[in-house]
């Protein structure tokens, strides 16, 4: 009978009550009849049966009936209803649009095949040093500096190393360049992945057509195949079949395609080929520097803890005794984490940030409806008075409010598809291929899920105050409902202060540390500035008899254009090259600088880059000699002020010093957001012309209007050249300043909104209570109390929640300082004259509120409202 | 609690067996939910026997519309648990009822016209 009494608990409160009685009576009429085990069991199947068809028709049937009473309930204070509505649509809505990110970055899994236990191996293999050697490139050439090098050397080097790995069970190598794509229609310039021949297999990722590569063909001599990526594969050969077997000529080798990649597949870094080249780096002739890096699958059962001590002394012997810098520590990291790098610390401050939007909506939300409840407990009363429940209360209050969020969160989904695309804005490169969506499950389901909670969270708080209603008690009990729901509105208005609070401050500081990111000195002027990238690997241009007449050419090509004040080229773009060679530099005297990158530079750089000369002078044509400019940090190495000046520096490896012609200002060689330590080396291009370039023409008029003629002032030199990059530099440098002005404006957004919230809650709340305080006020009149001191006594009670919301918003506000830094290195330390501000903004928002709520008031007769009560 | 807005007792049609039943064992009386289901189940030859539940619904829906009402009248305690409630049938479920039997035997004269009616089915 206990069991049949606990079933019956599930029906809906009204039914539960009507009927709970009569049902256990039949229950107990129909236990009597069964006289034996047998009809005892049929009876509880039939019952069972029952309670399962009828449970949910009552349930849905009294929330229709709920539903239908709250239409009408807040159809009669349409204000609250579409306020409630907007409020937490908006929260829900930005909500979810944050989290489609975050499922995006962090939840979804990656398309390939148990991607949780895909490692990036980072820092294994052998002294960078011994490369060069190991791969056929010789020492001379370029100084390697890579933080990922490879195990072992070659092809047979690296299967070897992996196929006796004790924790892995299988690993790749790959690393990525762009390259030229001849001999077609239009020549196109594509990020190409040089693989080891298991990349496809270890990932678990087929190719969607032909095959991937097959065993020994990362060996030189066998690797000439390629996979074409899905997209490149539609727009090169309009998604015909027959491209298996047909040659595509890769930087002017050509390469037989033996596979497509499943569509949207593009890892690594968006690649949209791939050749089995990795051990082959004079195969396809690249250009530039290579950063190998190795992936690994752990062995099944093996914590990630436990393959990190094996990975350890894997790497110790495979380059013993080798000191660790920092940042090449050894180190197993998720593939998911190193995907997610950018974006994971970010998605999850983002998610708090509108983690607190949500509770102040709430709070703002609960308080509004906790006034409307204060305002209905009349009609609550008689309704109890009429026999209903108060369980029966609390469940139409509860389904009100559930009624409010669950349309809040359908509109919220429009809100979340538009918070989800600005969200796209700020993915980095190699999630290129997840996609934001809200039609997810996961997506979806948090919305929903979102809604419930908010509306049970703020059903609970006018339910809470119901529950105190005592349904025998006299109408003179409901008074008593005053006071309680008046401390609830005092907690709920200092959480809303100081989340508020909390938010602000951190807008605040998001706010001045992006205002000091776009003051930053980069080190050049990136106005009227057009830039134009070349890759001269596989064109008629590639010789190194060829190279240096083709870009004098096309300098004095560009410096035909009309408009165009100065023209230079460059090798590593700043804000541009994903990479760069660099390495250590070693004074006469023998002292070693930290990391300087070099980058080979035409005639007249530094003018068209308005870059200030210090010291010397910039690169003339007659400069061919072992000749250079280094930045102030580097000068500061050598020599005291412009002594520097023809001193000579000399790189590792080489014996031949380079004499120092001139001193530039630093320059930020990745953006404003670098923190400094980027020191520079800049040789002349006469000597030794670089492979590949970017043009830059300074312009006297707007940058981009005059794209398109220096385009084709450059393509008139060489119509086999692919031009590429073709963009002013303030539009790389707003690509720069993307992710860090996405960020910046979600924060401000969420701070104003959270303002917004706050001043229309404290705002609401404090006139409404006074209102309520009319008789109270008009009594202190009668007797004689001043208007003054009515509204001093007022004021205090009515700020003391507010300060201490405050209070707590200062110390969150502290708190939340070092979790911004995550957004946005250049945020400077909370400031509390960004908290103070908040604060007095909110204090005045009340003041005004309960001023002219109490001018009203007291601009009454007090008979008049004496009466009138 | 009959609706505010009254409807004809052609807008509550068809009625569910259960609920016809119910009205028609009704008609001599008032009785209390158990009974009322017994007496189905006597008439229908236990073809229909709804469970407590969904008796229990069935009777509030009824008396939401009107159909039913409760009475007040008790036998004498002695005699009955006080848990047990009783009904009988108002005025109004008297004509939703006799309009379901019209549509009924509407329907049976068409079924008549069409094929023909044996003795037993």
């Amino acid at each position: 009978m206990k069991l049949y009494r606990l079933l019956l608990s599930l029906y809906p409160a009204r039914f539960r009550e009507e009927y709970g009685g009569p049902l256990e009576q039949q229950f107990l009429d129909d236990y009597r009849e069964a006289h034996n085990t047998g009809m005892r069991f049929k009876l509880w199947l039939s019952a069972l049966r029952d309670l399962a068809w009828s449970i949910p028709v009552e349930l849905a049937h009294e929330l229709r009936q709920d539903l239908a009473h709250s239409l009408r309930v807040h159809a009669r204070r349409p204000f609250v209803m579409t306020f409630t509505i907007a409020i937490l649509a908006l929260a829900i809505g930005g909500a979810t649009g944050v989290f489609s990110v975050v499922n995006a970055v962090l939840i979804k899994s990656l398309p390939f095949r148990d991607p949780d236990r895909l490692m990036l191996l980072s820092n294994i293999g052998v002294p960078n040093t011994s490369i060069p050697d190991a791969k056929g490139r010789s020492a001379k050439t370029d100084v390697f500096l890579s933080s990922e090098d490879s195990p072992g050397s070659g092809a047979a080097g690296f299967k070897n190393w992996r196929t006796n790995s004790i924790y892995l069970e299988d690993a790749a190598e790959y690393l990525t360049a762009e390259m030229n794509i001849t001999g077609v229609s239009a020549p196109v310039r594509v990020t190409v992945a040089e693989t080891s021949y298991n990349f496809f297999s270890m990932l678990g990722s087929e190719p969607a057509l032909g095959r991937a590569f097959a065993p020994g063909e990362d060996v030189p001599g066998n690797d000439n195949v390629l996979i074409i990526g899905h997209a490149l594969w539609q727009q090169l050969y309009g998604s015909d079949p027959r491209v298996l077997g047909s040659k595509i000529l890769l930087n002017g080798v050509p390469m037989t395609v033996v596979g497509v990649a499943r569509p949207a597949f593009d890892y690594p870094a968006k690649a949209s080929v791939w050749i089995p080249t990795a051990f082959d780096m004079m195969r396809v002739p690249a250009g530039g520097v290579f950063f190998p890096r190795t992936i690994g699958r752990l062995k099944s059962g093996l914590t990630i803890t436990l393959a990190q001590k094996m990975f350890e002394a894997d790497g110790e012997q495979l380059s013993p005794g080798r000191k660790r810098e920092d940042w090449e520590r050894l180190e197993l990291i998720p593939l998911r984490t190193q995907l997610a790098a950018k974006t994971r610390q970010a998605s999850l401050v983002l998610m708090g940030a509108i983690g607190f939007v949500l509770l102040i909506a709430c709070a703002n939300v609960a308080n509004l409806l906790l006034t409307r409840t204060t305002e209905r407990r009349g009609e609550l009363l008689i309704r109890a008075a009429l026999g209903a429940s108060r369980g029966r209360l609390v469940q139409q209050l509860l389904s009100e409010s559930v009624l409010l969020s669950a349309i809040a969160a359908a509109a919220s989904l429009g809100i979340a598809y538009w918070a989800s695309k600005l969200a796209a804005v700020a993915q980095p490169a190699e999630l290129a291929a997840q996609q934001y969506t809200i039609l997810d499950w996961r997506v979806l389901g948090f919305a929903i899920g979102t809604a419930i909670a908010t509306g049970i969270l703020f059903g609970v708080v006018p339910a809470w105050l119901v529950r105190s209603l005592q349904p025998s008690g006299d109408l003179a009990r409901m008074q008593s409902v005053a006071p309680r729901a008046g401390r609830l509105r005092g907690v709920l208005i200092a959480i809303q202060v100081a989340l508020t609070m909390i938010l602000l401050a951190g807008s605040a500081t998001m706010g001045r540390g992006f205002l000091r990111l776009l003051g930053t000195d980069i080190g050049f002027r990136p106005d009227h500035l057009v830039t134009l990238s070349v890759s001269l690997t596989g064109t008629p241009e590639e010789s190194d008899a060829r190279k240096a007449p083709y870009y004098r050419d096309v300098l004095e090509r560009l410096r035909g254009v009309q408009g165009v004040e100065s023209a230079a080229a460059i090798d590593f773009l700043p804000l541009d090259a994903h990479s760069f060679i660099g390495g250590n530099l070693f004074t006469e005297s023998g002292a070693e600088t930290p990391l300087v990158i070099f980058g080979r530079v035409t005639p007249d750089y530094f003018r068209t880059m308005d870059t200030r000369i210090v010291y010397g002078r910039e690169f003339t044509a007659a400069d061919r000699g072992r000749v250079a400019i280094v930045t102030e940090g580097v000068a500061r190495k050598i020599g005291e002020g412009s002594s520097t000046i023809g001193r000579r520096i000399r790189r590792r490896n080489e014996e031949e010093p380079f004499t120092i012609i001139g001193v530039v200002q630093p320059i930020r060689y990745s953006g404003p957001e670098q923190s400094g330590g980027m020191e520079q080396m800049f040789l002349s291009a006469g000597s030794n012309a670089p492979i590949f370039a970017t043009f830059i023409a300074r312009v006297s008029g707007n940058a981009a209007d005059s794209l398109a003629v220096c385009r084709d002032a450059v393509q008139s030199v060489d119509r086999e050249v692919p031009v590429y990059g073709v963009k002013t530099y303030q539009q790389r440098l707003d690509e720069t300043l993307a992710v860090p002005r996405f960020r910046t404006t979600i924060f401000l957004f969420f701070g104003g909104f959270a303002l917004l919230l706050a001043i229309a809650g404290i705002y609401g709340v404090s006139s409404y209570s006074i209102t309520q305080r009319r008789r109270e006020i008009g009594v202190r009149i009668a007797i004689g109390a001043s208007a003054q001191g009515v509204r001093a006594m007022i004021l205090r009670q009515a700020l003391w929640p507010i300060g201490a919301g405050m209070l707590i918003g200062v110390g969150g506000a502290a708190w939340q300082g070092r979790l911004l830094e995550h957004l946005l290195p250049a945020a400077p330390p909370t400031d509390m004259a960004a908290c103070a501000a908040a604060a007095v903004l909110l204090a005045v928002v009340a003041v005004v509120a309960i001023w002219s709520a109490t001018s009203r008031v007291l601009e009454l007769n007090p008979i008049e409202v004496l009466k009138s009560e | 609690m009959p609706k505010k807005n009254i409807p004809a007792p052609k807008d509550l049609l068809p009625l569910s067996p259960t609920l016809f039943h119910l009205l028609l064992a009704l008609h001599d009386g008032e009785r209390h939910g158990y009974a009322l289901k017994r007496e189905i189940a006597r008439r229908t030859a236990g073809a229909i026997n709804p469970g407590a539940g969904v008796l229990y619904g069935s009777i509030n829906r009824m008396l939401e519309q009107g159909l039913i009402e409760e009475s007040e009248e008790r036998p004498d305690a002695h005699l009955d648990d006080e848990r047990r409630r009783y009904y009988r049938i108002t005025p109004f479920g008297r004509l939703v009822a006799q309009a379901e039997a019209v549509r009924m035997r509407e329907l049976v004269q068409i079924a008549d016209q069409a094929f023909g009616l044996p003795e037993r089915a």
